[in-house]
């Protein structure tokens, strides 16, 4: 999840808030505040005051920036939220914003608000750019689902429309261009256009959102006009937009930058939006918007979950102090979230929140006193019963990756085109190197025998591993078998030698094997056997074939054993 | 007293009948009939045992033809094919210049110059009008004596002070020096020791003259024994001291070895294995674990999709529908659930799996006992770029624990545990932390010996909509544990690709300490 970049001296200041003098914070003291937020300081430049901080948690946006962090911050220190007037349901609003119809077939949604009154500086444009991007990019799934605009206010003639026009017939200078260009040509040329293009394609009308004099502010989501669509330092009037494919998110993102903005000292005034359908915020509203609602919650309910009868003082207060607004109801709660968050899903939401505002360490660990009883599956067991017989036959254990390529695990074991050539691919492909699971054990050991040349001889090395085998009647396409291969490297590796170790291993696991010829491409013609348990084939052993060897660039002759401990288990 | 080698007594008794009179090596070796090699051995030994000492070292040079010289012998020297092409060219009438004689005869210039030199020094040629070259009838000295050199080296090797001055002078002058390298002889340095026997030396060759030397043997042999022979040999002594020869022992893979015990003390605690598959469903991956399918972390940079079959057949029901309808709406659950349309064809959809959870989310919908306590060492595979902090597929431990008595307080209990047992940490701390299933979610942080604070693990209770749309009633813990890098820790390595390592030697060589 995000990594921000801020300014501590800037937080410090949203800490203590507009006009209160800002208390220093020592790094210990960051890290203990930060655990409210689900925070980790990741880096701090005492020289320039940058502080780098991951946060966590994917569903609260709301932290993902410099005032955020700060608002949780202050809340706890002062034991409530600050209450902010413009989520209070307003008679009217002086600015409109009419949504086109058609546009819910292509980015339904949208929210405004002005923000009046806080002077622009230097780091608070990079906080609030990275705050757009950050909501953006995470939140708002790369744009697809959310967007951002910021304008100055002053150029804008109200009302603002958001429409739906035809990509050729609307013709703007985007940020970042110095000419006038159509919509089409954006997608096509600008940058934004075309990292963002897809967003919108397949669609032969496009949105843009233009004020009462038709002039642009900007084709969301891809870019806004250079012209309104640029705030610089100093500016104190602005005019926020968020359009998306979700209500609740575009709403949400709306309220987080008005309660940021206000945070820094704007006075934020609410937009009317007007849409021709029905939305679940009816066909007017106003943004920002509270749309939460009250949730009541049995104290119980808490309680037991934190396995600590901490009472409705405790919890209400723990609850106040991070930011809800509650209402205390005999053995319930009344509780619900402050608007710029909306991520209580189940009552275990709050659960969590009373425990962070309390603190993990208010809550004493106790060992889970019921009694289970232990032990290994009887794979891993008969798994383990093999692996120390080998080891008892000399053998190294290797442990090698599953994932490889082609190439190795078929192509160098001269298996192309043959039934035992199937294997499970990867679509996503990263690097060749890595785009198949392995069918079997003997090529990781190859690897190694590449690999170990210089290695003294003899070399007697097995791997007990998992391996996928392609199966069309297996629920997921593919077995997992737990497989024992092993190889035997040196100048006089004979058939022999395997063969005598398999002989011990299925004695001692007292299964009753025959060996059966079989043509396999990896091993020399008629040195090499299927292992047949039960009348069905459980593994392979035999001379490799010189040209696998050369493949592998590997000096000395070598054989190999290959065995399915899984069938094993079924001969019990 | 110690007992002999054979090569040692042999030397001994060589220098025993002649008290106080020095032998040299080629002495010693005719009277004991060893090989060279053998005799410097055994005089080093001796030396070593201080039984003998050098009495004197006595440099002698010794002369010899290099391949340069043989060529001479063969070709005669320069000097003199110059001196008889100055004869011939005499007696024929003809002119003979320096580069007439230098393509004649195929000879460096060097050499033809220096040799047309020495001749006119001796007398034994003029240099005329034109460059030409004219014999006077009188014999070079040293062509003569290179003559004498070249064939009384050619049958071996001599000692320098073995010739008389004259030869000597022109053997000197042709050897080869530094700097030139083309010459016909060379002179080298051979340093002969003489030894004598120490006086505890001259004991030992005493007693074993006197005793006789008992018949030493290296290797007791199954004949020994059956024929009691053994009573009447020597068994050699070995010098202990020397390093052992090395030897490749079968072991368990040092990393192996690290995860047996993990798996024991797991094991010990009451936690039975679970297993799962390498291909999973995005269902059993993300789905059942309440990650909404428009989750960052499902991206198709973050998991591998399988590329044939693309899709598994079914999901098993009650648990697709169940799922379905805590993604949609959180009935079932007591959740509101994501309000979006889940897509059914996608929880189809096979990936590798890329989180252990998925063996614990299998485990929860096959009836698990309650209580309860499960783990799995399960292999896992991400999309990242592989580097010294990230495999292409490594193993994750993780597990669940059912109980009517789990809560928060018994998740800190267990975690604990954890830190005592699995990482012998003492001091543990738990921070808030985020996980797509868990709420409330744990990270604890322990003191390792060696790194400091270190997270130790993840863990946290599920969510109910975890639990409930796969039939669990009861509270779950799910834990996971970051083991890597205290295995890393513990094998001595940095890079987490060496836990996978294709390299022999290093597995060979590799051992943990844990």
């Amino acid at each position: 999840m995000p990594t921000i970049s801020l300014q501590r001296d800037e937080l410090e200041a949203l800490i203590a808030g507009p006009g209160n003098t800002p208390s220093r914070l020592s790094v210990d003291q960051l890290e203990q505040w930060l655990m409210l937020v689900k925070g980790e300081l990741k880096g701090h430049n005492p020289e320039t005051g940058e502080l780098r901080i991951e946060l966590q948690d994917s569903n609260r946006p709301d932290l993902w920036c410099c005032e955020g962090i700060a608002r949780q911050i202050r809340t706890k220190q002062q034991g409530a939220a600050t209450a902010y007037p413009f989520f209070k349901k307003q008679k009217r609003a002086d600015e409109k914003l009419m949504v086109a119809a058609g546009l819910e077939q292509v980015r339904p949604y949208v929210a405004a608000c002005t923000a009046i009154g806080y002077r622009v500086t230097p780091s608070g444009l990079t906080q609030l750019i990275q705050t757009q991007e950050k909501l953006a990019d995470i939140f708002g799934r790369k744009r697809r689902s959310v967007s951002i605009g910021l304008y100055r206010l002053a150029p804008i003639v109200f009302p603002v429309s958001y429409d739906l026009v035809k990509p050729d017939d609307v013709r703007f200078t985007p940020l970042g261009m110095e000419t006038v260009m159509t919509l089409r040509e954006i997608l096509m040329v600008h940058p934004k256009g075309v990292e963002y293009g897809g967003i919108v394609s397949g669609h032969d009308r496009l949105p843009v959102l233009r004020d009462a004099k038709g002039q642009v502010l900007s084709f969301p989501p891809i870019i806004n006009s250079r012209e309104i669509g640029e705030v610089q330092v100093g500016d104190d009037r602005l005019f926020v937009e968020v359009t998306g494919t979700d209500l609740h998110m575009v709403a949400l993102t709306l309220n987080i930058f008005a309660a940021n903005l206000a945070d820094r000292g704007a006075v934020i005034a609410p937009v009317e939006i007007q849409s021709p359908v029905k939305t679940a915020f009816g066909k007017r509203w106003h943004t920002p918007i509270d749309f939460g609602a009250p949730r009541t919650i049995p104290l119980k309910a808490i309680e037991t979950a934190l396995g600590e009868a901490l009472g409705s003082k405790e919890v209400t207060s723990a609850l106040k102090s991070y930011g809800y607004t509650v209402k205390s109801a005999g053995p319930k709660v009344v509780v619900q979230l402050p608007p710029y968050r909306n991520d209580l899903l189940h009552t275990v939401d709050v659960v969590e929140d009373v425990a962070i505002s309390q603190g993990y360490a208010r809550f004493a660990p106790v060992m889970p006193s019921q009694f289970t009883v232990g032990g290994l599956s009887r794979l891993e067991h008969m798994a383990d019963r093999v692996r120390h017989l080998m080891v008892g036959m000399e053998f190294q254990e290797i442990i090698s990756n599953i994932m490889g390529s082609r190439q190795d695990f078929c192509t160098r074991m001269r298996l192309d085109g043959s039934e035992w050539a199937k294997v499970v691919e990867v679509d996503n492909v990263m690097s060749l190197t890595y785009s198949c699971l392995r069918q079997w054990i003997t090529p990781s050991l190859l690897q190694v025998e590449t690999n170990s040349s210089r290695a003294f001889y003899p070399h007697r090395i097995f791997e007990v591993g998992e391996v996928a085998v392609p199966d069309a009647s297996a629920d997921v396409g593919s077995r997992t078998i737990t497989m024992l291969g092993a190889v035997i490297a040196h100048a006089g590796a004979h058939f022999s030698e395997i063969h005598s170790c398999l002989d011990l291993l299925l004695y001692y696991l007292d299964r009753a094997f025959t060996l059966e010829p079989v043509p396999h491409p990896s091993f020399l013609e008629g040195r090499a056997g299927r292992i047949m348990l039960g009348g069905r084939a459980i593994g392979l052993l035999g001379e490799l074939h010189p040209e696998v060897l050369e493949q592998w660039q590997i000096g000395v002759p070598a054989v190999a054993l290959e065995l399915e401990i899984d069938r094993l288990l079924d001969e019990a | 007293m110690d007992n002999f080698h054979p090569l040692e007594s042999k030397v001994l008794l060589a220098l025993a009948p002649q008290p106080g009179s020095p032998s040299t090596l080629d002495h010693l070796a005719a009277s004991t009939g060893l090989e060279p090699s053998q005799l410097s051995m055994a005089v080093e030994w001796l030396l070593a045992k201080s039984l003998i000492a050098v009495q004197a070292e006595t440099v002698a040079h010794i002369a010899s033809l290099t391949p340069i010289g043989e060529v001479f012998f063969e070709k005669y020297a320069p000097i003199e094919r110059v001196l008889s092409a100055a004869r011939e060219a005499g007696q024929t009438g003809k002119r003979l210049t320096i580069q007439d004689i230098q393509a004649k005869e195929a000879l460096e210039p060097s050499d033809v110059s220096k040799a047309v030199g020495t001749l006119k020094k001796e007398g034994s040629i003029l240099i005329v009008q034109g460059g030409c070259l004219e014999s006077t009838g009188r014999n070079s000295p040293t062509a003569e004596a290179m003559r004498a050199l070249l064939h009384e080296l050619r049958s071996g090797p001599r000692e320098l002070q073995t010739f008389a001055e004259p030869l000597r002078a022109v053997l000197q002058q042709h050897a080869v020096k530094r700097g030139n390298a083309r010459e016909p002889f060379r002179v080298d340095e051979r340093v002969t020791r003489s030894f004598l026997l120490t006086p505890s030396g001259q004991e030992a060759a005493d007693q074993l003259s006197r005793d006789g030397v008992a018949e030493e043997v290296s290797q007791l042999t199954p004949e020994l024994l059956k024929e009691g022979a053994w009573r009447t040999k020597q068994f050699r002594k070995y010098t202990i001291s020397l390093r052992a020869p090395r030897i490749a022992a079968g072991k368990r893979h040092p990393y192996r070895e690290f995860l047996d015990l993990v798996k024991l003390k797991l094991v010990s605690m009451g936690f039975q294995e679970m297993r799962g598959t390498l291909v999973e469903t995005e269902f059993w991956n993300m789905d059942a674990l309440f990650m909404p399918q428009f989750h960052p972390a499902r991206d198709i940079h973050d998991v591998y999709f399988v590329k044939n079959p693309t899709h598994a057949r079914m999901i098993a029901e009650p648990y697709l529908s169940q799922v379905t309808e805590v993604h949609e709406t959180g009935a079932g659950a007591g959740s509101t659930g994501w309000g979006y349309t889940f897509d059914a064809e996608r929880a189809k959809r096979l990936v590798l799996r890329s989180q252990g959870t998925a063996v614990s989310a299998r485990r929860l919908a096959a009836s698990p006992s309650v209580p309860g306590k499960y783990f799995s060492i399960a292999r896992c595979f991400r999309y990242d770029q592989v580097d010294a902090t990230h495999a292409t597929d490594f193993f994750q431990v993780e597990g669940i624990v059912l109980g009517a008595d789990i809560n928060f307080r018994t998740l800190l209990g267990l975690l604990n545990l954890f830190a005592r047992e699995v990482a012998q940490a003492k001091e543990v701390k738990f921070l808030p932390a985020y996980f797509p299933f868990t709420e409330p979610s744990v990270e604890m942080h322990v003191r390792h010996p060696k790194l400091g604070w270190m997270e130790l693990g993840g863990a946290g209770l599920f969510r109910p909509e975890v639990t409930a749309p796969l039939g669990v009633s009861v509270p779950v813990i799910a834990w996971g544990l970051g083991l890597d890098r205290m295995a890393m820790v513990a094998l001595g390595i940095h890079d987490i690709r060496d836990l996978f390592s294709a390299d022999l030697e290093f597995i060979r060589t590799m051992r943990g300490s844990f």
